[in-house]
């Protein structure tokens, strides 16, 4: 039976959720699943990870690995990719792993495929699926050569409720690696956010956008209460924020935020394509305006032609009820 | 004898610091990149006839003033022999001035010294006292100068009439017209009256072809303008040509809306860089985005009004463009850009959007791929035409225009953006790699006439894709549409609009008869603005500004200003002919929360059939 590690990944004990996806992966592709915990503080996340319906968890701990760098990571998964001598060593396509996955690969001198969305077999070969071209296409790709073959899987390619659970949780063990902390190269600073702009859109999950047709800066309350009721943010098109009506950091096109909600309801915007650019990305688009050739109908998904102060007070009414 | 001598000392002494400060430019020309041209000789001899000799392009902005300038200019040309042979007098070398024909050139002179008096006269007092806002903040102490000069040689010139030549007042005055003529001479070449001698040569060298960007070979390792030692010659001696007179300045629609970019100051930074002390090298290695600054260089909308105003022949395009080349190889592109090539790069459009937009429109729109032996005409979409929902009802109309007329037309199975954003922003690279896709793709196709409705499309594909060796005809909807409906009438009552000449419409094709003869030939009455037909104010949107968020802040906005200037027609309807104008004038009305109504010129036209 192929021997499969999953590399998960965790920060000061808090688990990346993709780590779940890959276990995911990693049952798709079969075999003795063993999933490795590296850095510091791994208890909690090993504990968490042991539902997991696999052979066994790892920690492998070491001062060095704390903070994170691409040498540290190399050393330490090189020596234990060594002990555990696996066929397969899966990770999450997360920043940290396009980071140091290739350099271990390298180092190793074995093959890497990357952003991988699915497992398949043909005939006695285990392909993986990647996309190309953006997307547009997908290709089958197996790996050559001596294993352990490294697959990072893409966020989002497997659900995580998808993960099958083990009848007692899988037992935990620690691994000693050896890693000289003077071999790493790589000195991080400390973690700091990037000044943010003061509101930003585009994390929004529900966005209520306010356009001319809203007539008038004592209107925009009704567009407020319906942003409160569906627990969504409030944006708008240029002309409302050139008018001082809302702040100018709410304004969502190309001169303003790109913002890809799941849902972005559109109140009286006539849709110029400065402004559709800006919202493109949302998942599901309503449009209310009362002008029926307006653009911004060729990419709502749900358009209602109408006088928005009659429609919005009652969506605000169903939502409440 | 002595006076013989004496004038020979002087001359000599004069002609020689002319002659050094002229070569000291010659040099810095004849170091430079050389891009000097004489292509379409019979165009360049024509402009010359019309613009020098005739003085046309001075007179037609600025009527008195360039009349004026005419009247000096003239005399200056006709008083060229009598200069002559004063001069080959006073050297002692021939004596002409007793004969008979000289006494009769002398009586035709008169009525050009009255002119140039009047014109000087005129000009002095402009300078002095009316101080244009385009002649600068503050009064050239030089220019007086120059003007007195000018009045002094007509009036010792009138002078030599009653006064007898051997008279004590007779020699005097003769004396102070000599002098006058070497210490004018001395003057020229560090000063704007270098135009007398230099703007003939400029303007016969200017491209016939507006904003002319001849693309850059990478094979070569070019990559734009980066320093002063990559100015091309003819940008140097523009450079020293300069007349200072700001109509460049008065055009720009960047400046008029309050930006710092003013293309007189270009011209004179250039002239500045080039004649800065110090080491050549240090002089040569000085970057021209310092120089003008970067922020004035993405200002730009590349509307062409300050090339295309010039009365000397100066081209500002190939130095604004061309160091805008220099910033995008150094990876100096405002950041906005960045998102706008990724689009182009990732997508092949300026949107990013994705080609199933364009699939959906053709399919519902019914259009047929292009095909030589059934379709008379194909049909450019582009990136608007292609995915902006708004401007696709008007393309819906020239469709419905041309069916009605019986004309057949396709449209090609895949375009790519011309690549004009690209050219224009100085992404050279990008626009070649566009560029190419899309000659393999029309030459495949091989349409005869292209029809399009976005002017920026037309300059493209009409003139830099000519640069590639790919010849094909194109035209705007509205000069096809035009033709197509001559013998129409619309029944129609009059309808009171205005109309908005696009720079790529207007100013580069030269098309200003076609839109306004359709206009009123469906019934229209058209209230002109201010700032039309070749030389219109523009929208905003050219030069990869449409993405600007700089150019989206209030209070500087161009589309703002000239949205104001149409408004003031009093027209409630705003007739528009490219895409591009429409979003932004459309985008100022919202914001200024006008209901002036917006209509494409293809859309009136089909309401009127």
């Amino acid at each position: 039976m192929a021997g499969v590690l999953v590399v998960a990944e965790q920060r000061q004990g808090k688990l990346n959720r993709a780590s779940w996806e890959t276990i995911v992966g990693a049952q798709q592709l079969g075999g003795d699943i063993t999933v490795l915990v590296p850095g510091t503080q791994t208890g909690a996340v090993a504990n968490e990870l042991a539902a997991a319906q696999v052979k066994e968890i790892v920690t492998l701990e070491h001062a060095a690995l704390e903070p994170y760098t691409p040498d540290g990571f190399t050393a330490a998964l090189q020596d234990a990719i060594g002990q555990l001598a696996p066929d397969f060593v899966l990770l999450p396509h997360t920043y940290q792993t396009r980071d140091f996955a290739p350099k271990l690969a390298a180092r190793l001198d074995r093959a890497i495929i990357t952003d991988v969305t699915g497992v398949k077999q043909s005939g006695a070969d285990t392909v993986f699926i990647r996309p190309m071209f953006q997307g547009k296409l997908t290709a089958d790709v197996a790996p050559l050569g001596p294993g352990p073959h490294f697959i990072t899987f893409q966020i989002g390619a497997y659900r995580i409720d998808q993960v099958a659970k083990g009848a007692s949780p899988a037992g935990v063990r620690a691994l000693t690696v050896n890693l000289d902390a003077s071999q790493i190269r790589q000195k991080p600073e400390p973690p700091f956010q990037q000044a943010k702009q003061a509101v930003d859109l585009s994390q929004a999950e529900r966005i209520v956008s306010v356009g001319r047709g809203i007539k008038e800066q004592s209107n925009i309350h009704v567009a407020e209460e319906l942003a409160a009721a569906l627990g969504a943010e409030i944006a708008a098109s240029r002309p409302i924020c050139d008018a001082g009506w809302l702040p100018m950091e709410r304004q969502v096109g190309s001169s303003g935020q790109t913002v890809a909600p799941k849902l972005y309801l559109a109140l009286g915007i006539s849709g110029a394509i400065q402004h559709l650019v800006g919202m493109k990305g949302a998942s599901t688009i309503v449009a209310i305006n009362k002008d029926p050739d307006a653009p911004i109908f060729e990419v709502a998904d749900y358009g209602i032609v109408g006088d928005l102060f009659e429609i919005v007070p009652a969506i605000i009414a169903a939502v409440k009820s | 004898m002595i006076s013989v001598l004496a004038f020979w000392l002087l001359f000599l002494a004069f002609a020689g610091a002319f002659a050094a400060q002229v070569a000291k430019r010659v040099q810095i020309i004849a170091a430079a990149p050389n891009n000097i041209s004489l292509d379409n000789l019979p165009f360049r001899i024509n402009r010359f006839l019309v613009d020098v000799v005739l003085q046309k392009r001075t007179i037609k902005e600025r009527p008195l003033a360039g009349l004026m300038h005419a009247f000096v200019f003239w005399g200056f040309v006709a008083f060229g022999g009598y200069t002559t042979v004063e001069f080959l007098h006073g050297l002692g070398i021939v004596d002409l001035t007793e004969t008979s024909w000289f006494h009769g050139y002398r009586l035709v002179l008169v009525p050009f010294a009255a002119a140039v008096l009047l014109g000087i006269v005129y000009l002095l007092i402009r300078r002095a006292f009316i101080r244009p806002i385009a002649l600068g903040d503050h009064v050239s102490i030089e220019s007086i100068a120059i003007a007195l000069f000018i009045t002094t040689l007509m009036v010792t010139f009138l002078l030599t009439f009653t006064l007898e030549e051997h008279s004590a007042a007779g020699v005097v005055n003769w004396w102070t017209h000599m002098l006058v003529i070497l210490a004018f001479m001395a003057l020229i070449p560090a000063s704007k009256h270098f135009h007398l001698v230099l703007s003939p040569l400029t303007v016969l060298l200017k491209s016939p072809e507006l904003g002319n960007l001849p693309n850059l070979d990478f094979e070569k390792e070019q990559v734009g303008l980066e320093t002063v030692k990559d100015l091309q010659s003819k940008m140097r001696l523009d450079a020293f040509t300069c007349v200072e007179c700001g109509r460049c300045q008065v055009n720009c629609p960047a400046w008029g809306a309050g930006k710092a970019l003013n293309p007189k100051k270009i011209i004179l930074q250039t002239q500045e860089a080039l004649l800065a002390g110090g080491s050549a090298e240090a002089q040569n290695a000085r970057k021209l985005g310092e120089i003008y600054s970067e922020e004035v260089l993405w200002q730009c909308t590349t509307c062409g009004a300050c090339e295309s105003q010039c009365p000397v022949g100066i081209e500002h395009l190939p130095i604004l463009i061309g160091s805008r080349r220099g910033l995008v190889s150094n990876g100096d592109a405002p950041e906005y850009l960045g998102a706008m090539y990724n689009h182009l790069e990732r997508r092949s459009n300026i949107w990013g959007l994705g080609y199933d937009q364009r699939t959906k429109f053709v399919q519902t729109a019914a259009l047929e791929t292009f095909d030589p032996t059934k379709h008379d005409v194909l049909i450019w979409l582009g990136c608007a035409g292609s995915f902006d929902a708004d401007f696709q009802k008007s393309l819906r109309s020239l469709f419905e225009i041309l069916r009605a007329r019986g004309v057949k037309f396709g449209v090609l199975s895949k375009e790519k953006c011309t690549g004009d954003p690209a050219k224009r922003t100085g992404n050279e690279y990008m626009f070649q790699e566009l560029a190419n896709a899309n000659i393999e793709d029309l030459k495949a196709a091989a349409p005869k006439t292209i029809v399009t409705s976005c002017p920026h499309c037309v300059k493209t594909i009409g003139n830099d894709y000519r640069k590639f060796g790919y010849e094909v005809e194109i035209v705007h909807s509205s000069v096809f549409v035009e033709e197509l409906t001559r013998e129409m009438r619309a029944t129609a009552s009059a309808e009171r609009v205005t109309f908005h000449d696009p720079c790529y419409l207007g100013r580069y094709a030269g098309k200003v008869d076609e839109p306004r003869a359709l206009l009123t030939r469906f019934g229209a009455d058209i209230a002109e603005p201010e700032r039309n037909r070749d030389n219109p104010y523009c929208c905003g949107a050219g030069g990869g500004l449409l993405f600007a968020d700089k150019e989206e802040e209030p209070g500087s906005r161009i589309s703002d200003v000239r949205f104001k200037q149409l408004q003031a027609t009093g027209a409630n309807t705003v007739v528009t002919a490219c895409p591009f104008c429409s979003i932004m004038l459309k985008g100022a009305q919202a914001s200024a929360g006008a209901d002036t109504q917006f209509v494409d010129l293809m859309t009136f036209v089909k309401n009127k059939l």
